[in-house]
């Protein structure tokens, strides 16, 4: 059956698609929750991304809204809305890396770095109360306070995509795309 | 084949590997040096908590606790617990009153000496003088 393209330019073939990509994300986010930092939300993103491209921001932001209605809106959110459109960004740049060492490298650094990125909003946080000086003290504290996580995160995220990047990019070979449906790395 | 020529074990592969040990020694350092690092000897603290319904009740304390949990536990009058994770204690209850967050969007906040406590209770550090404050809060935190 052909499918029918809407009048906002998606197909509804392309909804379903964003709806199962942002519960995988999500499922794989809950089932490893016990373990603080080790996820594989960075993984799926990068490998989604590489697959369809930059509309891998659509299922990011219906994760997004999954993770509000499930804790909340707080500050969190703020950097969720940035931190992982940029992933998205960042892979899509450099989408023509076929190599699973660049994409576990990249995935350790983005794990080490994720509690620098996040602790911007603290910057503006503080500067409310007493200035950039101020700002810039408390997201330094931030983020020191939770280095040893981000530590465990740049770990956790080389190792799950070493580990993972070949066999689930095989799979993905397999799923019966359109054509019109592939943006990324085919 | 040529799926193993693009996981070789390259040259790059190696630099970025190094780059990436390299970076994990560098924040490692950067923690250990400006973490926040407790204070060994007795202290006097002063805790105060904030219940549901903004009424305050103030605990002084001597310890000898090199982080606030200690701390907490050796305040008489003071009741605390939560569930235990790998940050360490999430505080849920505080002198008998439940913080539910699912329910009511509610939680305990802890602030030191007027800032927003940066680490859980098991890792923040008690200092001779800290005036620490536990908050019952609802809805968003900023």
């Amino acid at each position: 059956m052909k499918p029918v393209r809407q009048s906002n330019g998606h197909l509804a073939w392309d909804v379903a698609l964003y709806g199962m990509l942002a519960a995988v994300i999500e499922v794989s986010k809950l089932a490893l929750s016990y373990l603080p930092n080790v996820e594989l939300v960075t993984f799926w993103i990068i490998m989604f991304t590489l697959y369809f491209g930059l509309r891998t921001v659509y299922p990011v932001f219906a994760f997004i809204l999954i993770e509000i209605c499930i804790y909340g809106i707080n500050t969190w959110v703020i950097m969720y809305f940035y931190i992982w459109p940029l992933l998205v960004l960042i892979v899509y740049l450099a989408r023509k890396a076929d190599s699973v060492w660049f994409y576990s490298i990249l995935s350790g650094f983005f794990g080490l770095f994720y509690g620098a990125v996040c602790s911007i909003p603290y910057i503006f946080i503080g500067a409310m109360d007493g200035g950039i000086g101020s700002g810039l003290l408390l997201a330094f504290n931030w983020w020191v306070a939770g280095l040893r996580f981000d530590i465990v995160h740049g770990i956790a995220n080389f190792a799950l995509m070493l580990v993972l990047y070949a066999p689930v990019k095989k799979i993905f070979s397999r799923i019966p795309l359109p054509s019109w449906s592939r943006e990324g790395k085919k | 084949m040529e799926e193993k020529q693009k996981g070789k074990f390259d040259k790059k592969a190696l630099i970025g590997v190094l780059a990436l040990v390299a970076a994990v020694i560098v924040l490692a350092s950067v923690y250990f040096v400006f973490r926040e690092k407790p204070v060994e000897g007795a202290k006097n603290i002063t805790i105060e908590v904030v219940d549901n319904a903004g009424g305050s009740k103030m605990y002084e304390t001597v310890t000898d606790a090199e982080f606030l949990r200690q701390a907490m536990e050796e305040t008489k009058g003071l009741s605390f617990s939560g569930t235990e994770s790998e940050y360490g204690l999430m505080v849920e209850t505080v002198n008998g009153i439940t913080a539910d967050y699912a329910a009511f969007g509610a939680y305990w906040s802890f602030y030191v000496n007027g800032d927003y406590c940066m680490n859980g209770v098991d890792s923040q550090p008690v200092e001779n003088g800290d005036v620490f404050r536990i908050v019952y809060e609802t809805g968003a935190a900023e």
